[in-house]
């Protein structure tokens, strides 16, 4: 250990950023009645709890099919963004960044009552789920935004030019050329995406239909009346599904390229 | 094969002229260099010969048809990018593979060219390669080939060899050069590079500010430089001054440091002007003090191998670059006659 001081200050701020998170997951198998820590002998009975939770399991679906759907809709706009803007916007570029990353700068709770008043305004309201998936799709796409315009900007133009000399058109070009070069920057942002999606309480919270609840808004309804380990099994579970995506997506859809 | 033929083309960009009009008739199969400092518009030259960028004004055709709006992508033109451009995600044979699948060319008849094209530029063995995994030299050779091997009507190279060592670059210039021979294809090549101009073409464009300084046979560029740019731009050269006495025929007396000389004259010298001839460093000479010719006195030497470099500051008080072969025995402080053979003097024009 080169330098001790700094070693153990990571260590220190690891472990304050882990320490909740193995407590929680700790407490998910406790045995007892209680949320508590360190837990009363070890048991998988809040997990059988949980999966026998119908109200948990409709959240559940609800999160993840939401999830889905906004990463694919931000993961294609933000891509068409993104090459927008570091291909072509010229003078524009630094107005669209902003645009582009508003999302990210506005308090979420000011885009979710902004959002709100516009679709009861425009009078579909909330009893589609269109303003929610809308909410959804805001507040991820500044991350596929980011994601795509980084890899972008190691592209070299000359690539295009080159597969245009070679004679392909233009779709023929970004299917075969650019797309695969950009990849992990698209895999990137759909992943924040999907995670961001998956993790948002404000926006959902207002713009859902009644009856309607994702997996956030349930497990916070559910603390307000209880304060058993089923909440820790939960969440638990949420933090295994986001590492689960992370781990998938990287080896199945493979983020390695070859790059000179 | 394709002849190029191009009438005052002109791109502006904003308020500068990045290439103002410019005519140049290519014929076929012959080997054409762009020669010129950064910025006087080759490249941008290029491009609008390839399609990459639109025309302001002027024509571009190929064998008489003007391609000024065919797009770049059906022009059917091969382009070899100073950075190479390999498609890094792709192996050299798909890297190949990929103009030919644009041509829709049938599988065996694509593997076949593909086969060839590699042998011909020596990389038989590497066809599965990545782009990362070969040398610089070997991914210029994979760029060349991919080009050639989609037999387009033109080639086009862009400073292929900028980022090559000084010992591949002259290899590469003769490999190209015999390549381009035996294929046949027309090829417009840009440098800044004068050596390199001067060794792969046939002809030698020089440009200066987006127009056309000269153009000609490498030697004619070099000996017969119709302006002060050019002769400083393509080489090494000194410069004098001398009275013209006569003016006849084509031939202008002019009396110099080096005494009389007759000096071709393509119509610019006018008697008891005071004109600027250039004197190439290597057609010079050293000699001892005392012998015919210039007298002065060496003030350094630069020793690199297979050339000395002296400069020599005259007894008339003009300063002289002398190149010689090693052999040359002569040191800093050493008094020498600078001797000239005849058709050394070249005259430039007028002196400023
Ligand atoms: N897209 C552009 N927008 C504005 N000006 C440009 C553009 N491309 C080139 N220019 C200008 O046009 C002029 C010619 O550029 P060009 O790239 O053709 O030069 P070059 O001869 O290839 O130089 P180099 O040897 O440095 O590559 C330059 O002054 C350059 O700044
Ligand atoms: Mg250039």
């Amino acid at each position: 250990m080169k330098r001790p001081v700094l070693t153990i200050y990571c260590l220190l701020v690891y472990a304050f950023l882990l320490a909740p998170i193995l407590v929680v997951v700790g407490a998910s198998f406790n045995a007892g009645n209680f949320l508590t820590f360190p837990p009363q002998g070890l048991s998988l009975r809040w997990y059988v709890t949980f999966f026998n939770n119908e109200v948990f399991m409709r959240a559940i679906r609800t999160s993840l099919w939401l999830a889905a759907v906004s990463t694919v809709i931000s993961t294609i706009i933000g891509t068409m963004a993104a090459i927008y803007y570091v291909q072509h916007a010229g003078k524009r570029k630094e107005l669209i960044r902003i645009a582009m990353l508003s999302p990210l700068l506005l308090p979420e709770v000011l885009t979710a009552i902004s959002l709100l008043f516009f679709v009861y305004t425009i009078g579909i309201g909330t009893r589609t789920i269109i303003g929610l998936v809308v909410g959804h799709v805001l507040i991820t796409l500044p991350f596929v935004f980011i994601n795509v315009s980084a890899s972008l900007e190691s592209f070299d133009s000359s690539w295009d030019m080159a597969a245009r000399s070679l004679g392909a058109g233009r779709w023929t070009r970004f299917r075969r050329i650019m797309l695969p070069l950009i990849k992990p920057g698209v895999i990137g942002g759909a992943l924040f995406a999907f995670i961001i999606s998956f993790d948002v309480f404000t926006i959902s919270f207002m713009l859902k239909g009644i009856g309607m609840s994702t997996l956030p808004i349930q497990l916070f309804d559910y603390l307000r009346t209880n304060f058993t380990p089923e909440a820790a099994a939960v969440s638990t579970l949420s933090i295994v599904l986001t590492l689960g995506v992370v781990i998938v997506s990287e080896k199945v859809l493979g983020l390695r390229i070859h790059r000179f | 094969m394709t002849e190029v033929s191009i009438e005052r083309l002109t791109k502006v960009f904003g308020s500068s002229r990045a290439v103002d009009g410019i005519s140049l008739r290519i014929a076929d199969g012959e080997f054409i260099s762009l020669l010129g400092p950064s910025g006087c518009g080759k490249t941008t030259t290029l491009k609008m010969i390839a399609g990459f960028e639109p025309v302001s004004d002027g024509a571009i055709r190929f064998d008489g048809s003007d391609v000024v709006n065919v797009p770049a992508e059906k022009r059917d033109i091969g382009m070899v990018f100073q950075n190479y451009a390999l498609f890094p995600h792709m192996t050299v044979a798909q890297n190949l593979a990929f103009g030919l699948e644009m041509r829709k060319v049938a599988k065996p008849e694509m593997e076949e060219r593909i086969a060839r094209v590699l042998d011909m530029v020596q990389l038989g063995g590497y066809a599965e390669r990545y782009p990362n995994q070969l040398s610089g030299g070997q991914q210029q050779r994979v760029a060349l080939a991919r080009a050639l091997v989609i037999e387009p009507r033109i080639l086009l190279l862009d400073e292929p060899l900028a980022n090559l060592d000084a010992k591949l670059r002259e290899e590469m210039r003769v490999f190209i050069r015999d390549l381009q021979r035996r294929v046949g294809i027309t090829t417009v090549y840009v440098t800044h590079d004068q050596a390199e101009a001067m060794t792969m073409s046939d002809r030698v464009v020089v440009m200066f500010g987006g127009r056309i300084a000269q153009m000609g046979a490498p030697a004619d560029i070099y000996e017969k430089p119709e302006t002060l740019e050019v002769a400083e731009f393509v080489g090494q050269v000194n410069l004098i001054k001398g009275r013209v006495t006569s003016v006849d025929a084509g031939e202008a007396q002019i009396s110099t440091v080096f005494g009389t000389v007759a000096v071709p004259d393509r119509g610019i010298a006018r008697p008891n002007m005071t004109a600027t001839l250039a004197l190439r460093p290597e057609a010079l000479d050293l000699a001892a003090a005392g012998e015919p010719g210039a007298a002065g006195r060496i003030t350094a030497r630069y020793y690199s191998g297979s050339l000395v470099d002296f400069r020599v500051a005259l007894s008339s008080g003009e300063e002289l670059h002398v190149q010689t072969f090693p052999n040359a025995r002569y040191s800093e402080g050493d008094d020498v006659t600078v001797r000239a053979p005849l058709d050394a003097f070249w005259l430039i024009g007028a002196a400023q």
